[in-house]
């Protein structure tokens, strides 16, 4: 189990708390299910990469407590 | 290990510099020098490593400690023992340090909380024993039962405020000293402590578990925020159940690498676990993780059979750092050996297998009844035999019964059905072939496919192609495009405008263009399956016909012509197509001569019906030849003479005219322009032959040709010219003959070199004018410097070289007519040509070039000879030419000096040649000779000129020019 914070700079600031393994898609959800944005309105980055749905926190080498930067489209 | 330790050790520092800044709180100035003793020790402990046993140790130390917790009042024994801390110990000391350690931990366990400090002093203790024990390493032996003794008595003691420790028995006043140093040092420092323990309480409950779980932890409570939250929570450390609280929630947290001061929205794991089950993802996986790798001293305390065989397999591949670990490779020996087992069983399988299935096999030793036995062996070959019989006629009786019934036809049928179903050529006509007939060389096999067409477009039906010939057209028309200038967009200039037929080709405009816009190329060569190639081609036979009769070629065709047998003869038919040769009209010569004038004579038929062998024919010609000559004719008519004189002597007047305005050294140029072309007429030129050349006049008379068939031109110089112009004035007719001698040296350089004889000035000059001087050389000879002629043979030769009579170098190359005795007498080239007689019409075809000999000029062998004249047409020799070739070659001449020696010495050379030998340079004698005849006196009245009473005589040599 990792925790991960989203933040996007506009006051929503969560922790989720999730596996390595899950894809960046049910960490959307899981963002989704805290913040009550929709999961297909959320955009994860870091810097400039977006992060892509089908693709696994692990292969992204997203580690515990990392910080991604939330966005919305 | 090193990077955790070198953390610890910077948080050790940490604490040391605050706990200094506490001291320097509660001190005064003068305790200044022991901590700088103490900073110092430090800087020198971090040096080392510490070691993990040692670490252990002081674990157990602090769980005892935390169960019994010290009063605020200090004990000097867990600092004074060496256990706590062996950093500087070699190694031999360690093991001291061991055997005397075990007790110590027993009886006191050192408290955690002053530890740096602690060590710190120790170190510097330990420094001091060393020196001791060194000094007196025998009294150790018995040092170790005795501070067992003695440990009790001093935990005694330092409740009771530091009694000499009695194991340094042997230096009691010094050890006294130093240790009441070091207790009034603690007390202070205990009395620190006291305030600076709570601030460092998370840390060293942290420091309780054990190292390898411990790592992580240490890392994470580095951070300044982490220190906030220690110091926020350290109201609820003292109690026991608070602390175990605290851990707990430490150990949860130990999770979250995030701190909860910045965290936003958090869920707890069951929390987010239920939620996890709501998007149908699998729950959290609490232990997986970097946690679960290194286990906290909380996670060891989980049973260790929880962790399911999945995990188990996961942690296989991760190290102890939750890192991944590859794969460990494939045992290769292992993998041989598998793979060698398994051929093994293979074998042996196979083995099974053939030994079952020859086991079936009757062998030959084995009896067989059947055979063994003669007479059932002649009974089963019988029956074979008769039902072999029996076959047959029951197939020939059931053929029988199906010929009744009409079953064969019925068959036929069936098959000439089936046979006609089946896809043959006749399927094939009428499909459209989209290549060109010409392609498919005979004897190969193409194989066509379907071309890849619309389905909709029904109209173009079928076509069939190969997809290589398609390729193949491709590549000749990318070939040909690339051929193409790419500055004139594909625009051939040259392309042909008529086809082979010589129509006009039409070409649409820009019609390079209509594949790329229709997609289609627009015409390809096909053809149709089935179709009658043979007219077409016949059709095709004809145009190459017409184009080749229009290209003007003729058609060879390869059929026989009849074969006869050669005869010796001709006959009747043959002789009547046979077509002697004609005689050509003989050319002027290189010699005029009598018999060329004369009409050629009609040769008789002669009866000889003429022999296939050209020699023949010709000897025959050679004789005839002879006879006709005919010598009879006369071309001069003396009788004609005064006409002829007179005539010529106004031509001579009028180009002496001429003449006398031009420069010596000849210029043709200004000759031809100056000469005026002369009307020819034969008729009064009867005399002698005149030819007019392109480049100027030549009048030949009857003395002229004389003097040309005797070879040489006699030359005269400008001495002899001055002469004639001299003796213009006195009488034409007496000099005429001379006149025409100067007019031939002047006309010669313009000669051309063909029919007449070269003009050569230097050659021999030979006096030609007989009437007048011919006979005059030996009576006058006058000039002086000559050599003696008489002298000898050297003389006379320098005499002819100077003169010109002789050349200097043989010029002349060996010529035909010179070698002729070398030549073969019996052999001849026809004579050669005679063993190969099929050859002689290729011969004739190819070598009839100038080598040969001329077949109607047999006796005519030229002399040729490769003259170079320069522009005053001298003739050069050898070296000089080579000179003016190669300034023509360089394009730059000799140099003015050079030039003018060169000028000077042809001059006086030609001066030499054209020097009469016989008479002055200024022709003195000439001129009085010709005067005496004038005066017909025997003498010459010379006057001056200033004389006008010149008496008798009325004439006067007087001189021009």
């Amino acid at each position: 189990m990792i925790e991960i914070t989203c933040n996007d700079r506009l006051g929503k600031k969560v922790r989720v708390k999730c596996n390595p393994d899950d894809t960046i898609g049910d960490l959307k959800k899981l963002i989704a299910a805290q913040t009550g944005t929709k999961h297909e309105k959320i955009v994860l980055k870091k810097w400039y990469t977006i992060y892509k749905d089908p693709i696994r926190l692990s292969d992204y080498e997203i580690h515990d407590g990392m910080n991604l930067e939330l966005y919305y489209q | 290990m090193g990077s955790s330790s070198g953390k610890k050790h910077k948080k050790d520092k940490k604490h040391s510099h605050r706990s200094r800044s506490h001291e320097r709180q509660h001190r005064g100035p003068d305790e200044e020098v022991t901590l700088d003793l103490t900073d110092d020790s430090t800087s020198t402990r971090h040096k080392h490593h510490k070691h993990k046993k040692h670490k252990e140790h002081r674990h157990k130390h602090h769980k005892q400690k935390e169960r019994e917790r010290p009063s605020e009042v200090i004990s000097l024994e867990e600092s004074d023992s060496d256990s706590s801390d062996c950093v500087e110990v070699p190694i031999e000391q360690v093991a001291r340090a061991k055997v005397r350690e075990p007790p110590a931990r027993e009886r006191d366990p050192p408290t955690r909380e002053r530890e740096p400090l602690a060590r710190e002093r120790e170190t510097l203790v330990r420094e001091r024993e060393q020196h001791a024990r060194e000094r007196e390493p025998p009294a150790r032996e018995r040092e170790p039962p005795a501070r067992e003794r003695e440990l009790p008595v001093r935990e005694r003691d330092h409740e009771i405020t530091a009694p000499p420790p009695p194991q340094i028995s042997k230096h009691v006043d010094y050890e006294r000293e130093r240790r009441r140093e070091r207790e009034t040092e603690r007390e202070r420092e205990s009395r620190r402590r006291g305030v600076k323990d709570r601030e460092r309480g998370r840390g060293s409950s942290r420091s309780q578990s054990p190292i390898a779980s411990h790592q992580p932890h240490r890392q994470r409570s580095h951070s300044p925020k982490a220190d906030n939250i220690a110091s926020r929570k350290r109201g609820n450390r003292e109690r026991e159940p608070g602390r175990e609280r605290e851990r707990e929630r430490a150990r949860s947290r130990s999770h979250s690498p995030i701190p909860e001061s910045g965290a936003g929205d958090v869920l707890s794991i069951a929390e987010t676990n239920k939620l996890r089950a709501k998007l149908g993802l699998k729950p959290l996986e609490v232990e997986t993780g970097p946690s679960k790798s290194a286990p906290s001293a909380s996670s060891s305390s989980q049973p260790e059979n929880k962790r399911s065989a999945t995990d188990k397999d996961l942690s296989s591949y991760k190290d102890e750092w939750g890192e991944f670990l590859h794969k460990p490779a494939d045992n290769i020996k292992e993998k041989k050996e598998a793979e060698k087992l398994r051929e093994k069983l293979k074998q042996r399988k196979e083995k099974r297998f053939l030994e079952e299935r020859l086991a079936r096999i009757r062998t030959l030793g084995e009896s067989d009844e059947e055979t063994d036995n003669v007479s059932k062996w002649v009974d089963r070959n019988k029956r074979v035999v008769n039902q072999r019989e029996e076959a047959l006629r029951k197939a020939k009786e059931l053929e029988e019964l199906d010929e009744a019934f009409g079953v064969t036809d019925i068959i036929e049928q069936e098959k000439q059905k089936a046979r006609q179903l089946a896809y043959g050529d006749r399927n094939l006509k009428g499909l459209r072939v989209e290549h060109d007939v010409d392609d498919f060389g005979e004897g190969r096999t193409v194989i066509l496919t379907l071309k890849d067409q619309d389905v909709l477009n029904e109209e173009e039906g079928d076509t069939l192609v190969n997809v290589n010939m398609i390729d193949d057209e491709r590549y000749k028309k990318n070939v040909a495009n690339k051929k193409l200038n790419p500055l004139s967009y594909g625009y051939n200039v040259y392309e042909e405008q008529y086809d082979e037929l010589g129509n006009p080709i039409e070409r649409a405009i820009l019609e390079k263009y209509d594949e790329d816009i229709e997609g289609q190329p627009q015409k390809r060569k096909n053809f149709l399956i089935g179709e009658n190639m043979e007219e077409e081609r016949e059709h095709k036979r004809k145009l190459l016909e017409i184009k080749t009769k229009l290209a003007g070629k003729r058609l060879e065709t390869l059929q026989d012509t009849n074969i006869k047998l050669a005869s010796d003869t001709f006959s009747v038919e043959e002789l009547a197509t046979f077509k002697k040769p004609k005689k050509k009209i003989k050319k002027l010569r290189q010699k005029l001569k009598a018999e060329d004038l004369e009409p050629i004579a009609e040769l008789s038929g002669s009866s000889n019906l003429g022999s296939r062998q050209r020699s023949n024919r010709e000897t025959d010609e050679n004789v005839n030849m002879t006879d006709e000559s005919k010598p009879q004719i006369k071309l001069e008519h003396d009788d004609d003479d005064d006409l002829e004189r007179v005539l010529s002597k106004a031509r001579k007047l009028k180009q002496k005219e001429n003449i006398i305005k031009k420069h010596l050294p000849i210029d043709v140029t200004s000759i031809t322009h100056n000469v005026k072309p002369e009307p020819v007429d034969d008729a009064t030129d009867a005399g002698g032959v005149l030819l007019s050349s392109a480049d100027g006049n030549i009048v030949l008379n009857a003395t002229a040709e004389f003097c040309r068939t005797l070879g040489d031109i006699p030359t005269y110089g400008m001495a002899g010219n001055r002469n004639e112009d001299s003796n213009d004035m006195m009488d034409f007719d007496r000099a005429e003959a001379l006149d025409e001698h100067m007019d031939a040296n002047q006309e010669e350089p313009t000669l051309s070199h063909g029919t007449w004889n070269s003009v050569n000035p230097d050659e021999v000059m030979q006096p030609a004018d007989l009437d007048n001087l011919g006979d005059d050389v030996e009576e006058r000879a006058i000039l002086d410097e000559e050599p003696d002629v008489g002298a000898g043979v050297a003389n006379a030769l320098r005499l002819a070289l100077s003169k010109g009579y002789l050349e200097k170098e043989e010029k002349n190359r060996p010529s035909n007519t010179k070698m002729a005795h070398l030549q073969a007498k019996n052999y001849s080239i026809e004579d050669k040509a005679a063993g190969e007689d099929d050859k002689i019409g290729r011969r004739d075809r190819f070598h009839a070039g100038p080598i040969m000999e001329f077949k109607d000029k047999e006796t005519f062998k030229p002399n040729v000879k490769l003259d170079y004249i320069d522009d005053n047409g001298r003739i050069l020799n050898l070296k000089e030419a080579f000179r003016y070739l190669s300034h023509k070659f360089h394009g730059k001449g000799p140099g003015k000096n050079k030039i003018e020696k060169r000028l000077k010495k042809m001059e006086q050379d030609g001066l030499m040649k054209t020097m009469s030998s016989t008479d002055t340079p200024l022709c003195t004698l000439t001129m009085l000779q010709q005067k005496q005849k004038e005066t017909k006196t025997p003498y010459v009245v010379l006057s001056g000129s200033n004389k006008t009473t010149a008496g008798i005589s009325g004439a006067s040599i007087s001189k021009f020019k």
